[in-house]
């Protein structure tokens, strides 16, 4: 067991070192860093233009602070009830009332795009490997399933860096357009945002790798990312719309196994809450690349 | 002398291709192999086959007399040169033959001194320092090689392993090669026949994915009872003369060369038939440019393509 998880650190921190010198994956980092700063920036003018509006049609004297209206209808208790009418769940608006309106906004961020992200980055790690044939370099070396999950922990690790990255580049953008900033508590739930969408994207590699492990060039693996990322939040949509009772429970159990359908539970700041999510979504994670992994250790190379 | 690897009757095919059609060998362990064949005889499949990197459809491989390849069991005791694969272009070339190496499990010490030797036999401790996308083609067939032998595997496997070096660099490496008989099992795949005849000991012949001949070298070459006399040009050779001379040697002259070839098996001594031809043409005032023992591998697989093999046999 030791020598197993020798031979995956070994893989994971190869593959890891390998990846960042690769030129398309740095490409798609900073695209990803440029594009949260500058969504960032967007939604600090939006919100600024917004309170200059309110201030304007309300009569209010001007605060002259970006955020400054905000955060203090953030504060306030009727806006709190007007929310918690909105989600139709108090616990839940109280628990995203807790959170500074930018990091709600980067906590947006990364779930909707992380996953398109692992799409672009991750899909190609092992097709690209067979395809050049290096992995013939390895796989007399070392058993296949450590390899896969070296290269599994190797992307994580990027993943994790590409996250925190764009959260630096956020939490900046927050603190110098800003004026009303709360930049301990924004970093904090910016943070834990990382974290949280890191695990709801870990589903998604878990999907890449498998998709990787499948197909035999890098570019068909990639074309199959998307692919396959549209089909879930497809597959998603219509079993939770159309999930019931009788034969449509079938529908809960389909909308289970997309990481979609445990995306709603990571805004929770109660653990109760997001603990099983994110146990169901590691647990996903390992599923997805497991069944690609079923084909590959059979597999020519 | 027990066998580092054994197949038989593997068969592997690839569709409706067959391309290994129940190939059966027995590589000796410290023996340097050749493995001899056209394109798509199966060279290349049998040594993936090996090395665990394609499952055969029937048959047995065994290493070591242990079974197949199983990563658990011979991680570092297996190499391969695999023919057609490029590394991780990112990788420093150092860096790669380390993790290389730290995957097969060799301690730090070892691993380093291992390194620093490998990439000075193969030429390339001036560019240790370099990613792998800066070597040329030839760089990269030395880092290839190097890998291969990383450890000091029981079984190296080498696919074309001088394909694309320069004479100089090729000499060097066949040299090294030759110096690893006994202590490795190399197998050497080739279509470079001088190289197989310059390095192995041992040669099969591998035609459709079946063996067609595996011999030592010097019985496939007749070493031992076959010599080749060439004579000045225009050269009469008196064929009655010595065919009354040499009961039971058969005597083949070149067509439209003054040149002639003696196969005489068992009958005679080589420096005894050699002494007394000599002797001969010496008397009847030949002039003798060459004489040549034995035939060369490439003659001997010419001759084996030209009538219709046979289906097995060593």
């Amino acid at each position: 067991m030791n020598s197993a998880l020798r031979t995956v650190s070994l893989v994971a921190r190869h593959e890891l070192s390998d990846s960042v010198r690769s030129r398309r994956v740095l490409v798609l980092v900073l695209l990803y860093l440029a594009g949260s700063i500058a969504a960032t920036a967007v939604f600090i003018s939006v919100l600024q233009k917004i309170e200059v509006q309110l201030v304007s049609s309300l009569g209010l004297a001007s605060a002259g602070k970006t955020g400054s209206v905000t955060a203090t209808l953030w504060k306030s208790d009727a806006f709190r009830e007007i929310l918690t009418h909105l989600i139709g769940n108090r616990p839940l608006a109280e628990s995203l009332l807790a959170i500074p309106p930018l990091a709600l906004f980067y906590g947006w961020l990364s779930f909707a795009f992380a996953p398109l992200l692992v799409m672009l980055t991750s899909s190609t790690r092992v097709s690209e490997e067979i395809w050049s044939g290096s992995a013939r370099f390895v796989l007399f070396r070392i058993p296949r399933l450590h390899w896969i999950f070296g290269k599994f922990a190797g992307q994580a690790l990027q993943l994790l860096g590409a996250l925190l990255l764009s959260a630096a580049g956020a939490w900046l953008t927050g603190l110098v357009r800003m004026h009303s900033f709360e930049p301990l508590a924004t970093a904090y739930a910016m943070l834990l945002f990382s974290a949280k969408a890191w695990l709801y994207a870990l589903a998604f590699l878990g999907l890449a790798t498998a998709i990787s492990q499948l197909c035999a060039g890098p570019n068909l693996a990639v074309a199959f990312g998307f692919l396959a990322l549209i089909a879930m939040a497809i597959v998603s949509g219509i079993s939770e719309h159309f999930a019931g009772d009788g034969w449509r429970r079938i529908l809960d159990v389909v909308n289970a196994l997309t990481p979609e359908a445990h995306r709603l539970d990571l805004w929770w700041g109660d653990s109760a809450h997001f603990v099983p999510a994110i146990v169901f979504l590691v647990t996903l994670s390992v599923l997805y690349m497991l069944a690609g992994y079923a084909r590959f250790a059979r597999r020519n190379l | 002398m027990s066998a580092a690897l054994e197949l038989k009757g593997v068969v592997k095919s690839y569709g409706k291709i067959r391309a290994l059609d129940g190939l059966d060998l027995t590589i000796p362990a410290g023996a340097i192999f050749g493995l001899v064949g056209s394109n798509g005889a199966g060279k290349t499949t049998a040594m993936a086959v090996v090395a665990g990197l394609l499952r055969p459809a029937a048959g047995r491989v065994s290493l070591f007399g242990e079974g197949p390849f199983a990563a658990e069991r011979h991680a570092g005791r297996v190499s391969l040169l695999p023919q057609d694969s490029r590394f991780p272009p990112h990788a420093r070339v150092a860096d790669l033959l380390r993790f290389y190496g730290q995957l097969q499990g060799l301690g730090a010490g070892d691993l380093e001194n291992s390194i620093g030797g490998l990439l000075d036999w193969v030429h390339l401790t001036d560019r240790r320092l370099s990613p792998v996308k800066t070597l040329s083609h030839g760089m990269n067939r030395r880092l290839a090689i190097a890998q291969a032998f990383l450890g000091s595997p029981e079984l190296v496997l080498l696919d074309e392993p001088l394909n694309g070096l320069d004479p100089v660099e090729a000499a060097r490496v066949r040299d090294m090669i030759r110096q690893r008989r006994g202590l490795q099992s190399v197998v050497i795949s080739s279509h470079n026949l001088a190289d197989i005849e310059a390095l192995c000991d041992t040669v099969a012949f591998i035609e459709k994915g079946r063996l067609v001949r595996q011999d030592a070298l010097e019985v496939i070459t007749q070493q031992c009872h076959r010599l080749t006399y060439v004579l000045s040009p225009g050269t009469v050779i008196p064929l009655q003369s010595l065919a009354e001379s040499f009961p039971g040697v058969t005597w083949e002259p070149a067509a439209g060369k003054a040149e002639i070839t003696a196969t005489f098996p068992g009958r005679y001594t080589t420096e005894e038939l050699n002494g007394r031809v000599l002797r001969l043409f010496l008397e009847a005032g030949l002039g003798i440019l060459e004489i040549r023992r034995g035939s060369d591998l490439e003659t001997e697989y010419l001759r084996l393509h030209a009538t219709p093999p046979p289906l097995q046999g060593r």
